[in-house]
């Protein structure tokens, strides 16, 4: 029989770092991967011929310099193109408004809609950036043990404390004070622009079935923005040669560590021996011992299904069952075969070009959120698109373009019945009549426009209940109770057994630091 | 020269009646300064129509702490509290959930509606009494201050880590979770059926600019559950004489104790002296010193209207604008010639004993609150119905009724404003939606007062007319209250100190905020 140290379950980003990490403290590690191909959600895919999209993850907001660092991963052929204007809001009427990654140029366009929101954005972008650095300082640490803490969780609380110290005293109740406000209110503090606060406040709700006048929608925003510089605001980071580049430059880096990776290898269950997990079974019968495995699937598969309840205490199971993340986004990718005229875009903009917001205000926003609280497709959705051909001409013919429109909100549990051909070419049809509204003539460039909903990326990625993200990113979702208060440290029940996946702390959106954590809490138990 | 007293406390409300009691008890020199005609504030009773007693606002206690019925010996001074047992929920299809005190028969209701849920109710309510517990404590403490811990706050973190570590893992994870999930999230994971969830969760919302969905909404679910009324825990009650009765009973405890009442003293600013507080200046001019002065108003009141501007640092007066207080209530009370009759279970009955709560099911709910959200009141409001003649029969006169409507939502902030149309509109809508369960009540109406939440502002000065003086929002809990670095009911202003309801533990007839305060007072060496 064969058998291995460590059997890592998927080959997603966070499970790749995970291998990489353990592969290069010398043990033996063994990745299996259900589909062809690495990168999980991190994927490529021709959709129309001569058209590369990426699928389902279309921008980066952070990759923590710690991990390219150690892992190399330029060497392991990683370019990332950081959009020099991260974000551009749109309007009906043919205005627009971009915000830079230079502070400086967003004043300057700030100013054409609101003197006083101009005013404001320096103190602001400082102050995001100074909540936000301490947040990236915490995704750095794994989240500790509360309330009875270890002799390690206590060093990261030390460690946590410090850098909360490091804040100053007013900086650090700011802190306490806007992790938990709702993004509305944090905005409406600071601006009086409704298309400024619309796009911004899109950012605090994005993959999670909240409205922004939730508590907790400021951290959301705070969450994406942990990876950018001063005067940037929630940074967009494009993969040369599209997403999936991300993922075989982390399976080249796991295996220059000596990791071995198998594909089209489905694990159909994880062997439990007395507590303590022994190895996995593979679909096709045959078994694969270790002492040690990590999934990078969600909580749910994992432990309900590849371990099945029975091991589990009923009281875990329940919670378990109650970790919420319902899929509520939706892409809709579009062949271009030009460039529609964008009004309003200062010269050297569209080169610049990250994301395209559709989100002309709070309410809008809210809106878009009660058709979701009452399972129904938005009426008028929050879109958000990235055209990556821009910067990178490999990915469609010469002259033309993909861009690929994520739309939320778009429930997975529709409460008129389950996701069709038919609801999905509705959502099409008004996603694309949406974008024509803003951006005319654009609908006469589409080629060809494929839709992806939630419970399309069930079946293709096996995101849980169509959600890429495993897991929303509430307050009580988040630090020591990801994915469950009281079981953040990235180990489960089942002795030897690890998740590595975004449903654990930090979360989704962080590249592979799930991954990482996961890899340093294998090492420091001891067998 | 004229008396100078010890501490003045501005506004009779209950908070402000009960630390004028304990500063009295200690000996000292007080004196309340209420603008209306009587005290009590929102804790009121008033005979607007001969023979009928309206508690015009407040109408129900829970949470009143037991340390302070005691120091003060409210009994003694005519406080009675008599219990509210039941809770009936109306459902438009002609059936209904009513629960009440025999454990056997309320199984037996919820598992007519959903044999799952009656299995875990009982589990449930340990659960939440289990948490009621765990956050008492911290609920008579000073919050302390963890930016710039002195040496008494790491006392009181010291206390509180401790307090946190006897709960344990689950029990602490349980209540990290109720402080900020949804009300609706946290039922989910335990019930199924829409009018129980709905009716539970309807105490999460009362009093808030929240809905069921909205996260933190769990959190207030617990607040209303930490009532204690003659050590029978979470038990809602009704005080003889109306809520009124309260505030008459501790006004009482501090006249015997010598503090000193005056009404029809509205305080229009306080005077200072090189950034201290010195007195007060009334309305009609007159000027009265004390060593301290404590407000028991809402903290925009007292810092937006009563200080001078200059008075406070920037950043402080910036930080009580941000302080939500967002109106989302209104109040409508009516005098009736007969009981109402509910379709749904004819006829006189426990179930009119207690609450009638018009709550069907959680998107009920949550569209009540869509609409408010967007500045209208709801079309289907939420209600919370009390038949206080009941109960106490003194409140009407014989065989005729009073009958309390608190509903939700009113926006404060109305779409074209509260005018008397408005009101108008929302009262109508308010008895039309109680006809649709018991269509008896329209021709029986003798009186109607209709309050929005604008109506509440003007007659009891409540910012926005929010009962709770300031959202019970995450941000804006225990050493967060009202505004960080200020939990501690000191005022950048020496010598001044807040006493209200906005300050920790926060609103509802509890007392907390008063007490505490008055002893801060104490301990500073007044």
């Amino acid at each position: 029989m064969r058998s291995s140290d460590c059997i890592i379950i998927g080959a997603g980003a966070n499970s790749l770092v995970a291998a990489a990490v353990l592969a290069r403290a010398g043990r033996k590690v063994l990745v299996l991967e259900r589909l062809d191909r690495v990168g999980g959600t991190h994927a490529s895919a021709e959709l129309h011929p001569g058209y590369r999209f990426d699928t389902a993850m279309t921008s980066l907001g952070w990759l923590p310099p710690l991990l390219s660092r150690q892992l190399r991963l330029s060497r392991h052929g990683l370019n990332v193109h950081w959009a020099g204007m991260p974000l551009l809001a749109l309007e009906r009427d043919g205005h627009s408004l971009p915000l830079w990654r230079d502070e400086r140029r967003t004043v300057r366009s700030l100013r054409m809609l609101s003197v006083r929101d101009a005013e404001r954005w320096p103190a602001f972008c400082a102050r995001a950036a100074r909540l936000a650095g301490f947040l990236r300082s915490a995704y750095m640490l794994p989240a500790p043990q509360v309330p009875n803490p270890g002799l390690g969780d206590a060093w990261t609380l030390v460690q946590l404390g410090l850098k909360a110290r490091g804040l100053g005293r007013m900086e650090m109740l700011e802190l306490l004070r806007v992790l938990p406000l709702s993004v509305s209110e944090w905005l409406d503090e600071w601006f009086e622009s409704d298309l400024l606060k619309g796009a911004l406040g899109a950012g605090g709700v994005q993959n999670i079935n909240l409205g922004p006048q939730a508590a907790g929608t400021a951290l959301g925003l705070l969450h994406h923005h942990v990876g950018a510089a001063l005067g940037d605001i929630r940074p967009v980071g494009f993969v040369r040669g599209g997403m999936a580049r991300l993922g075989e430059a982390l399976a080249a880096a796991a295996q220059a560590a000596g990791a071995t990776i198998e594909l089209n290898s489905a694990v159909a269950s994880v062997l439990v021996r007395s507590g303590q997990a022994a190895g996995v079974v593979l679909a096709n019968g045959s078994e694969i011992k270790a002492a040690t495995v990590v999934s990078g699937l969600d909580p749910k598969q994992t432990l309900l299904e590849l371990v099945g309840g029975d091991w589990l205490e009923p009281g875990f199971v329940r919670r378990v069952n109650n970790i919420r993340g319902e899929g509520i986004a939706a892409r809709v990718h579009l062949a271009l075969d030009g460039l529609p005229v964008f009004p309003d875009v200062p010269s050297g903009g569209m080169d610049a070009l990250g994301r395209i917001s559709i989100s002309p205000s709070l309410e809008y926003v809210e809106r878009a959120h009660d058709c979701a609280k009452y399972g129904r497709v938005s009426n008028a959705p929050v879109l958000e698109a990235v055209i990556p051909s821009l910067s990178d001409a490999s990915l469609a013919p010469a002259g033309c373009h993909v861009m690929s429109v994520a739309v939320q909100y778009t429930p997975w549990h529709l409460r008129a019945g389950a996701w069709n051909a038919e609801r999905s070419t509705a959502l099409r049809d008004n996603v694309v009549a949406l974008l024509d509204a803003h951006i005319p003539g654009l609908r006469a460039r589409i080629q060809a426009a494929v839709v992806h909903t939630p419970a399309d990326f069930e079946r293709e990625f096996g995101a849980p209940r169509g959600n890429l993200y495993h897991a929303d990113l509430t307050l009580d979702q988040i630090l020591f109770m990801r994915p469950i208060a009281g079981w953040a440290q990235y180990r489960t029940p089942v002795r030897g057994l690890y998740m590595c996946g975004p449903a654990n702390h930090p979360g989704a959106g962080i590249t592979g630091v799930a991954g990482y954590h996961a890899a340093r809490a294998v090492l420091h138990t001891k067998p | 020269m004229a008396k100078r007293y010890d501490a003045i406390i501005v506004g009779g409300g209950h908070n402000g009646l009960v630390a004028a009691a304990y500063l009295a008890r200690a000996g000292r020199e007080v004196l309340v300064l209420e603008q209306r005609h009587l005290v009590g504030g929102a804790t009121v009773t008033e005979e607007l129509y001969p023979g009928f007693k309206y508690s015009v606002f407040s109408y129900v206690v829970s949470l009143l702490r037991p340390e302070i019925m005691r120091d003060l010996s409210l009994a003694r001074h005519g406080l009675e509290i008599l219990p509210l047992e039941s809770t009936f929920t109306p459902l438009p299809g002609g059936d209904y959930l009513l629960r009440g005190p025999d454990h056997a028969q309320t199984h037996r209701e919820i598992y007519r509606h959903s044999p799952r849920d009656a299995d875990v109710y009982d589990e449930y309510g340990r659960l939440m009494a289990q948490m009621a517990m765990a956050v008492r404590p911290i609920l008579g403490m000073v919050p302390p201050d963890p930016a710039a811990p002195g040496w008494r706050d790491l006392q009181s973190l010291a206390q509180l880590g401790s307090h946190v570590r006897a709960l344990g893992g689950e029990r602490f994870h349980a209540l990290a979770k109720l402080m900020t999930m949804s009300a609706a999230d946290f039922l989910d994971e335990w019930f199924e059926c829409e009018p129980l969830k709905a009716t539970m969760s309807a105490s999460g919302i009362i009093g808030t600019f929240l809905g069921p969905r909205s996260p933190g909404s769990a959190y207030v679910l617990l607040h209303h559950y930490m009532g204690e009324i003659d050590g029978a825990f979470r038990a809602w009650g009704f005080a003889r004489g109306g809520t009124g009765a309260i505030s008459s009973a501790i006004a009482s405890a501090a006249r015997s104790f010598g503090a000193e009442i005056r009404t029809n003293a509205a305080v229009q600013q306080v005077i200072t002296k090189n950034g201290r507080a010195m007195g007060v200046v009334l309305a009609d001019g007159e000027e009265i010193y004390a060593r301290v002065v404590a407000s028991s108003l809402d903290p925009k009141r007292t810092f937006l209207k009563l200080c001078a501007p200059a008075d406070l640092p920037t950043e402080f007066r910036e930080a009580i604008e941000r302080f939500k207080i967002r109106g989302s209530s209104g109040k409508v009370n009516l005098s009736l010639a007969a009981l109402p009759n509910f379709t749904s279970l004819p006829g006189m009955g426990m179930h009119l004993r207690g609450s009638i709560s018009i709550s069907p099911s959680m998107d009920y709910l949550e569209q009540a609150f869509d609409d408010a959200k967007y500045g209208e009141f709801s079309r289907h409001p939420y209600m919370d119905v009390l038949i206080p003649s009941l109960i106490d029969p003194g409140m009407a006169p014989p065989g005729q009724h009073v009958m309390s409507c608190f509903v939700q939502y009113a926006p404060y902030n109305l779409k074209g404003g509260w005018t008397d149309a408005q009101r108008t509109a929302f009262g109508d809508t308010v008895v039309n939606t109680l006809c649709e369960y018991a269509p008896n009540l329209r021709e029986n109406i003798l009186h109607r007062q209709v309050l929005s939440p604008a109506d509440i502002e003007s007659v009891t000065g409540l910012t926005e007319g929010n009962i709770f003086q300031g959202e019970l929002a995450l941000n804006q809990l225990f050493f967060l209250r009202p505004v960080p670095g200020w939990a501690q009911y000191r005022t950048p202003v020496r010598a001044l100190y807040q006493c209200g309801s906005g300050t920790h533990p926060g609103g509802g007839i509890c007392g907390a905020p008063g007490r505490l305060a008055a002893m801060e007072m104490l301990r500073d060496g007044l």
